[in-house]
This record gives structure tokens, sequence and C-alpha cells, in this order.
């Protein structure tokens, strides 16, 4: 078989056009240049497209030829293997499966990875460096947004036995009481297992038992238990750089969409998530899950139109309230 | 004796690069990101072979072995960098690894431009760089300074400075480079960006106050479709439900405002600078000249970034061909002899400059 192509030297620029033999018994040749070589001596690059591709002699000289087709006949009849990366680009059917898994990854990364993926860190990182980053978050929440609690020994009394019956056995949880009338009615909890309480939500409790407090109390919990505040950090930074990796010059949508499209979908799911935990532990509990929708009731009327949005993870921050949400709770009262 | 200018080619195809380009994700993916080193081989190579002057093209040599361990080097460091700074809040390491990192940049950055050039050839005949590291030292410490003394307005004078270290320091073979450009001239190319960039502005404020005039006039119905076919997913936008509306919006005007300006100012700059570093550079006698036409990069870098969106990434290979292809065809070069060149041999030499450009996405420009 006789495949043209173009000699250089590898001392200077010249180009030379040349006819390559390879021979029945596996010797490459070239006659204008004296070369005459065993084919194991010989290396050819892996195909590319429809590049010319490069075929290297031991002594520097490099010839590179278009004849790609030929070439890839001649590696087949001496037994030698197209390139593997080649084999699957130019398969339609391996090309689609690469499409299929890059975006089964992307999917896999966005949904049920992140959880994976946050359980493997948290168990990774020591529970002292969770507890370093909230103890510095509700350092700063402390100096910018909350109060000593006005609470009258009752209330709180009653409040923190709930709280003890809900993590009973459970080491690491840990009830502030506060005032904070910038934030309002709310409860948050921080990954270390610290829950904050605000007098603004216990105010709004129909229930001398604080039943529905409890409800919130369990719902905060399942915060921690699902692991939500990383699993958040990690979806965005998983996100971002998907579209960085992908979109390669596009560096401004990795910063901002993300945020932008995950914070109102996925806090919305966080927020079920820990709903259906409240529900299993209210009815481990035996308590009803009446208290905790007539709170919301309370709260959807209100404080349902307003869109208060904060930075924390609290438990009416992200969104407003919905009737979905009330109605779920009301699903499971016996 | 007559100068004849020849044209750059680009014999690329975005059908062809789009397998290469998913199977290199796939495959990153399928390995745990080894094979990004191999991918960006064939990336780079696919580029380069498919670029011809006067019928001959040239070839990338870079070894991926080597890649991956420069690449793994920077990860290391990088990952222990946000360990200790963000987990452990050691902060006295993190600083530590932060001023190492700070002090070898000029090391890296000569690194990186000597890797690119080293592992680039044409008729089997590799580029070199011979600009020594204690050049960039001194040219980091004077003009870091200098920068941020004048906060930035000296801008242009490094740029000058810094284009001149890269290609009078630049070898083709015997072959040296050549750069002359004047300082005035860059800030005149500021000028003229931001000129433009105002015009822009303007004229997009008049389209989106007129846009948003129309929305509005055809009340609240108007605005729930803008934002339900936005990029919200499943958010559906009922009349009580006015978070994902608002959040809609903003991403809405984000894409419709920002991006357009953003990357129009992006193509812009490029064509300006590309143009002028062309105009002023010679290999020997030899010069070169850029065509490039610059509304026409700012098109197709704004007109790119809306195909990237509404493919879902699956047009970026298309994109990254055409806006490569229509540089490198609008670039020429005068040369009465090709075959001049003596190969000074092919090198090795360390990756880590040129992975750590490539991992915090820092484009040195050559």
């Amino acid at each position: 078989m006789i495949i043209e192509a173009l000699l250089y030297d590898g001392k200077s620029s010249k180009e030379h056009e040349v006819s390559i033999e390879f021979t029945a018994n596996r010797r490459v040749v070239i006659l204008s240049h004296d070369i005459d070589v065993s084919l194991d001596e010989v290396e050819i690059e892996s195909r590319l497209g429809n590049t010319p591709r490069v075929i290297e002699f031991e002594n520097g000289i490099r010839c590179k030829s278009k004849e790609n087709d030929k070439l890839d006949q001649v590696l087949k009849e001496f037994g030698l293997s197209k390139s593997k990366a080649y084999k699957i680009e130019s398969s339609l059917g391996l090309t689609i499966g690469s499409v299929l898994v890059t975006i089964g990854f992307i999917w896999f990364m966005l949904t049920t990875g992140a959880t994976y993926t946050s359980n493997a860190l948290a168990s990774i990182l020591p529970k002292s460096t969770l507890d370093k980053v909230s103890d510095i978050s509700m350092g700063q929440l402390e100096d910018n947004y909350l109060h000593p609690s006005k609470l009258s020994d009752r209330q709180k009394r009653i409040i923190q036995g709930h709280f003890d019956a809900l993590t009973e056995g459970e080491a690491g949880y840990k009830l502030h009481f506060r005032s904070s009338p910038q934030i309002g009615p709310n409860a948050f909890a921080l990954p270390s297992g610290d829950v904050v309480l605000t007098d603004q939500l216990v105010a709004l409790s129909q229930d001398d038992e604080f039943r529905d407090i409890l409800g919130v109390l369990a719902h905060e919990k399942g915060h921690v238990v699902k692991k939500h505040s990383l699993r958040i950090a990690i979806k965005t930074g998983i996100s971002g750089a998907i579209i960085g990796y992908i979109t390669g010059d596009v560096s401004v949508l990795a910063s901002t969409i993300p945020t932008v499209l995950i914070n109102s979908s996925y806090s919305r799911e966080f927020e079920h998530e820990a709903d259906v935990y409240a529900v299993k532990e209210l009815n481990e509990m035996n308590v009803s899950t009446e208290y905790i929708s007539k709170l919301f009731e309370m709260l959807d009327k209100k404080y349902g139109n307003d869109n208060n949005s904060s930075d924390i993870m609290g438990m009416f921050a992200s969104h407003p309230l919905t009737s979905e949400r009330i109605d779920y709770f009301k699903s499971y009262i016996k | 004796m007559d100068k004849e200018f020849k044209h750059f080619e680009f014999h690329g195809n975005a059908k062809e690069y789009f397998r290469i380009w998913i199977v290199n994700i796939a495959l990153t993916i399928l390995t745990f990101g080894i094979y990004s080193a191999w991918a960006k081989v064939r990336t780079n190579r696919y580029m380069y072979a498919n670029t011809y002057l006067n019928g001959s093209n040239f070839e990338y040599n870079a070894d991926p072995v080597r890649i991956l361990i420069g690449r793994i080097i920077v990860v290391t460091f990088y990952i222990l960098f946000i360990i200790f700074g963000q987990h452990l809040m050691m902060f006295e390491v993190a600083a530590g690894i932060a001023v190492f990192a700070f002090l070898a940049m000029p090391w890296l950055i000569r690194q990186a431009v000597s890797f690119k050039l080293r592992n680039t050839s044409y008729r089997h005949v590799p580029f070199r760089y011979v600009g020594r590291t204690r050049d960039f030292y001194a040219f980091f410490l004077t003009h870091g300074l200098l920068n941020i003394f004048t906060l930035f307005l000296a801008f242009p004078f490094s740029y000058v400075r810094f284009k001149e270290l890269i290609l009078r320091n630049s070898r083709y073979g015997q072959g040296e480079f050549n750069f002359k450009g004047k300082v005035q001239s860059i800030y005149e190319i500021y000028f003229s960006i931001i000129g433009w960039m105002m015009l822009v502005t303007i004229a997009l404020g008049i389209v989106m106050a007129l846009v948003s005039g129309i929305a509005l006039e055809s009340s609240g119905v108007g605005l729930e479709n803008i934002a339900s076919s936005g990029m919200l997913g499943d958010e559906s936008a009922n009349a009580d439900d006015v978070a994902p509306m608002v959040t809609g919006l903003v991403s809405i005007l984000m894409i419709f405002i920002y991006l357009p300006l953003l990357f129009a100012q992006k193509g812009l700059s490029d064509a300006y600078f590309s143009n002028y570093v062309r105009n002023h550079t010679s290999l020997e006698t030899a010069p070169f000249r850029g065509e490039i036409n610059i509304f026409k990069l700012a098109w197709i870098s704004v007109s790119n970034v809306f195909a990237i969106i509404f493919s879902l990434g699956l047009l970026y290979p298309w994109s990254q061909i055409r806006y490569l292809k229509y540089k490198l065809e609008h670039t020429s070069f005068a040369c009465q002899d090709y075959e001049q060149f003596e190969s000074f041999g092919y090198e090795q030499g360390s990756t880590v400059g040129e992975e750590m450009m490539d991992f915090f996405d820092i484009d040195i420009g050559l």
C-alpha cells in the first residue's frame, strides 16, 4: 500500500512530497529519502477527525498524510487497531451514548448526587468543622439581628421540654430563644444543630401547650438531619462547575445563573423534605399536625402577601407560605 | 520585494468537533476527571491541525501525562487552600499557601507562555520562548506597583510592555518575533471601546424601555408570560406566586441586557487588540496583518452566547469553531520563504504554570 505524504526532516521547515510504502513484510519504505525501517519503529498518531495524521520516525523525521482512510486500512491489515477515542467519536451510537452519559451525570449531580456527595462530605468533615462554621454564622446573626428573648419562664420551659423530647438521645442539638423584630416570626437551624426560635413566632402560637411550635422545631430538626445547608452549597458549586466546564468562556453564567435558578426551586424541595420529616416526628410523638397547620394559616393570614426573603435558611424565609403546605399538614390530621 | 499576504485558513467543522467535544466530556466524567488531560490534548490537536498557513498546518505536541501531573499539582494546592481556609479555619496555613502562590506567579506565567510556544510547531519546527524568569519578576513588581498607585490608569502602558516581553522573546526556529506598540494607541483603543459600549447601552436602554412599556400596557398577563417563558423550569407563574415571577424578571433582564453588553464588549475588545497586536508584530521582516471587523466579532460573540444558552450548551462546539474560524481567516502573514527556518529541537518543561492558567481560566493571550 502506498500513501502520499509530506515529509519534514525535523532540522528545517523544508517540505518534501513523498510516497510511503507499507510492504507486506511489515516494513515502511520511503525510497526518495533512503528510509527502510520496521513498522514497529514508526509511530502513527491516533486519528482525529480529518486532520492530517503524523507518522513519526525514530530519527526525528515526521510525515503528515491526509489519506486517513487508507492509513486506517493499513493499520487494520497489520493488526494495529484504531485509536479508541476515534472509535468512539466516529460511531454514531457511542456519540449519542456520550451525550446521554453527560446529561445523565449532570442530572444525577443536581438531584440525588448532591445528597450522596453531601453525606460523604459530611462524614469526612469533622464535626468540629461544622460547629466552627455554625459558630461564625451564629455570631454574625447575634451581632446583627438577634436580641435576648423576652419570653416568660413558663413559655421557655414548655418549649424547651418539647425540644428535649424531640432530640432525646441525640447529641449536638441546642435551642436558642431570641427576639428579632427584623427577622419577624421565624425559626431556623444551623448545620451544627443550633436551632433559633424567635419570640415573634411564639407570639403567634394558638396553643397553650405550644404543640404548634413543636411542629416548627421538628421541621427545623429535619433541615439539620437532611443536611440541607451543605446540600445547597454543594448543588450551587456543582452546577456552577458544570456550566463553567461545558460552556468554557461563559464564566459569568457559571457564577450567576445557578444561584438564581437553584435558590427558588431547590429551597422549595428542601422545605418539603423538612415538612415530611416533621410529620413523621409528630406522628411518633403522638402530636396532631392540626396545631402546626393552624399556625401556618395564621401566618398566611398575617404575612401571606409579604415576600420577606432573607438569606438565612428559615422556616418561612425562602418563599411565601403556600396553601399546599397547609394542606399537606392537614392531610395528616387524624 | 513585494510582500504577498496569505490568510490563515481554518478547516475544522462543528460536526466533527461536536463529537470530539462530547466524547471528551463523557470520558472525563467516567474516569473521574483523569481523561481531562487527554481531552485537552485532543481538543488542541484538533484546533491546531486544522489551522493552515500557506498550505501547511500547525501541530500541537503536548504530552497528556505531563499535563495530568500539572493538573494534579494545581488542584492539590487549591484543595489544600480551600480546606485550610474555609473548613479548618487555619487561616495561617491558607495564607501561607496564598502567599506562596502569589510569589510564584511571575515564574508560573513565564512557564505557561513557554509551554504554549514549545508545544506548538509548524512544518515540524517548534516555537520557543527565551524570556528570562527574572524579567517576569521585574515586570510584575514594577507594573504591579505602578498600577496600584495610578489606579490602573497606566494599564495601557503595562499592556504594551507585557506584549513586548512576550513577543520579543518568542522564536520560530531561529526566527525572532518583533512587536512595536505605541502606548497612545492602546489608550485610543480603550476610549473607542468605552465609546461604543456607551452607545450600545443607550440603544439597548431604549429598546428595553419600549419592550417593558408594551408589556406593562397589556397588564399583568404580559408580565406573567415573560416570567414563565424564562428559564425557571417548573416554576409556574400564578397570580399569588410573586417570588418566582420576580426572580424570573430579574434573570430575563440579566440575560437580555447584561449578557449582550458583556459579550459585545468581549468581542469588541478582542477584535481591537487582536488587530493591533497582529498589525504591529512581525517574524524577522515578515509582517502579520489583522483584518478583523470589530462589529462582526462583537456580533459573533453575542450571538454565540445566546446559541449556547438556548441549546443548553449543545451548540458550544459550533460557537467555538465559528469564533476561531472568523478570527484566523481574518489574519494574514507575508513571508517570502517558508523553508528557511531551522529547528532547535523539542524540549520538555514543567506544565504547572500552564495548568494553573487553565484552572483559573486566565488568558495570557498569545
